[in-house]
């Protein structure tokens, strides 16, 4: 690759320059040949990291976003039973071990489209109605269930639930591509596709690891989650008692939340500020410096108020007894603007857990009783999923639970 | 640069799972990427289908793929996909399939394949089919396939006169 760009230069300089190239313009090429060989491995770099598809936990979840995201839900067919199934996730695992590794898979009808890596996860969950489907009630985590219904739910059908989900994600949007279309071509003797929503974050090196993104209301989002690799996040996510099959795996709650920025907009800063409890520069709690700061939920302002109002969505979502945790992976999605100029905007946010009922829902319960930044979104879509535990090398994702 | 020997690596480790899958893999005849179509044409008893993968011949000597045989099927027969009379038609590949000595060949829907007739049932996405492949020029191997769901390869079947 190298050998090609300098020829080019050398061609080019020799064209446009002529008599001109002595000792200084020497200097210049091979100044210009080290960024071009850094620049172009820059380029690269992005398409050739990869992420292990075996391991204790499947992948997609403990790890830093990836730019691009396909959550595919999926229902079963009425022929599909825990042979189909066994079947169904022998091709997806086989599929997985191929596209996490930047190779086409097998009967691939588009294997230009396996560019490399790209950080490619795919992450497959069991929904609460496969179990019933398929008889294996006895096996499903207590804690899976469909959601209540809340207050500030607008769901749709058309964004919620599903049997089995394929969460795909990936840092160059053929990648995804390509992996969505051959997994759900896999995936079609045994299920029809429920729905699929697309979302993003950050362009890889836009935001450094570590650093909490920004949703599109302008706020850091995500301060307080597990660090990643910490005890705390295995404590928090990873389940280690109940069914072998779920061991080592996690309960997620997907919500689909719609913003409705063109009211959101109407506030001045502080006004959105009090709303979320966050200053929106740094993301640092009212009354503190920096994002990592812990909120004084008791500190009151010359005004006798408190700094970090009653209704801020961060004291409302805050627990209020130990365990109220989980991890958040938010996604943006973007699908349109109506004509009036609204945008079709949110989150495609992800809850991971051990526990639903014990982690989760004490908090959402709490924001669906008063939280004040429910006047500017709204949830459309709405699933949960048991997310079973990683395979070793040639094992078929929740072989233990359909054999 | 990197993303070549990343994809040189993978490629290596897939040729290394698929050989050291198959226990009985003579040397110098290497076997991958191997799969069976699931279509219409294979979703009932006595229908027929197509397999597939790529054989790399290894050593100095020409290989051919001469014949097969399988459980799944009353019939085996090594097929070529030729235009005829202006339709894309199959039929038996006399004389089997060639590998030149240090070459590959790609046994793909649309083209050559070992085809599989009288399914004694049903072929189910997922499922793994063991046949035996008979060389000429190389020891005989069994390999064991998944099958899978393509929407390639739909060919007009042209018995033998």
């Amino acid at each position: 690759m190298s050998k090609l760009s300098r020829r080019g230069f050398l061609v080019g300089a020799s064209a446009s320059t002529g008599a001109l190239v002595g000792a200084s313009a020497g200097a210049m090429v091979g100044a210009s040949l080290a960024t071009d060989a850094a620049s172009s491995a820059a380029q690269t770099a992005v398409l050739a990291k990869s992420e292990p598809y075996v391991g204790v936990h499947q992948n997609g979840i403990e790890l830093e976003l990836q730019t691009f995201t396909n959550f595919v839900a999926l229902e079963i067919k009425n022929s599909t039973d825990k042979n189909a199934m066994l079947r169904w996730m022998s091709l997806i695992a086989g599929d997985i071990a191929r596209l996490t590794q930047g190779d086409p898979v097998i009967a691939d009808a588009q294997p230009q489209l396996a560019l490399g890596p790209a950080r490619l996860t795919v992450t497959v969950g069991f929904g609460p109605n496969l179990f019933s489907k398929l008889g294996l009630e006895g096996k499903r985590p207590a804690s899976l269930k469909e959601l209540p219904a809340f207050k500030v739910d607008g769901l749709k059908a058309e964004f919620s639930g599903g049997d089995v989900l394929l969460h795909v994600s990936a840092d160059d949007p053929i990648v995804l591509s390509h992996a969505v279309r051959r997994l759900i071509a896999d995936s079609t003797e045994f299920a029809s596709v429920r729905w699929s929503q697309q979302g993003f974050s950050n362009a890889q090196g836009v935001t450094p690891n570590g650093v909490s993104q920004r949703n599109l209301m302008g706020q850091v989002d995500g301060t307080d989650n597990p660090a990643l690799g910490s005890e705390d996040f295995a404590n928090t996510v990873w389940i280690e008692d109940g069914p072998d099959w779920i061991r080592g795996g996690t309960l997620m709650v997907f919500r689909r939340i719609a913003m409705h920025l063109n009211t959101w907009d109407k506030l001045g800063r502080q006004a959105k500020e009090e709303v979320i409890g966050r200053k929106l520069d740094n993301g640092a709690p009212l009354g503190g410096h920096s994002e990592r700061d812990v909120p004084d939920f008791n500190a009151v302002g010359p005004s006798g108020l408190k700094v970090i109002p009653e209704f801020a969505h961060i004291r409302r979502a805050s627990p209020q007894a130990p365990g109220q945790r989980f991890f958040r992976r938010p996604f943006n999605y973007e699908v349109g603007v109506a004509a009036d100029g609204t945008p079709d905007v949110g989150l495609l946010w992800t809850a991971y857990q051990r526990d639903i009922e014990k982690q989760y829902l004490p908090v959402q319960r709490r924001l669906d009783q008063f939280d004040l930044l429910s006047q500017w979104t709204t949830p459309v879509g709405s699933a949960v999923f048991a997310i079973p535990a990683g395979v070793a090398e040639g094992e078929i994702i929740g072989a233990k639970l359909f054999s | 640069m990197n993303n070549k020997i990343v994809k040189t690596l993978s490629a290596i480790a897939v040729m290394v799972a698929a050989v050291s899958g198959c226990s009985n893999a003579p040397a110098g005849l290497e076997i991958t990427d191997g799969w069976v179509r699931v279509s219409e044409f294979s979703d009932h008893k006595g229908g027929m289908t197509g397999a597939f993968a790529t054989i790399t011949n290894n050593t100095d000597k020409d290989v051919t793929l001469v014949g097969g045989s399988s459980e799944i099927a009353g019939m085996t027969e090594i097929h070529e996909v030729l235009m005829l009379d202006g339709e894309m038609k199959m039929q038996a590949k006399e004389g089997g399939i060639v590998i030149p000595a240090g070459e590959s060949v790609t046994l793909e829907p649309g083209g050559l394949h070992v085809m599989l007739m009288g399914l004694k049932t049903a072929l189910l996405g997922g499922e793994e089919v063991t046949i035996n492949l008979d060389f000429e020029g190389a020891k005989d191997m069994t390999v064991t396939w998944p099958a899978k769901t393509s929407l390639a390869g739909d060919e007009e079947y042209k018995p033998a006169e």
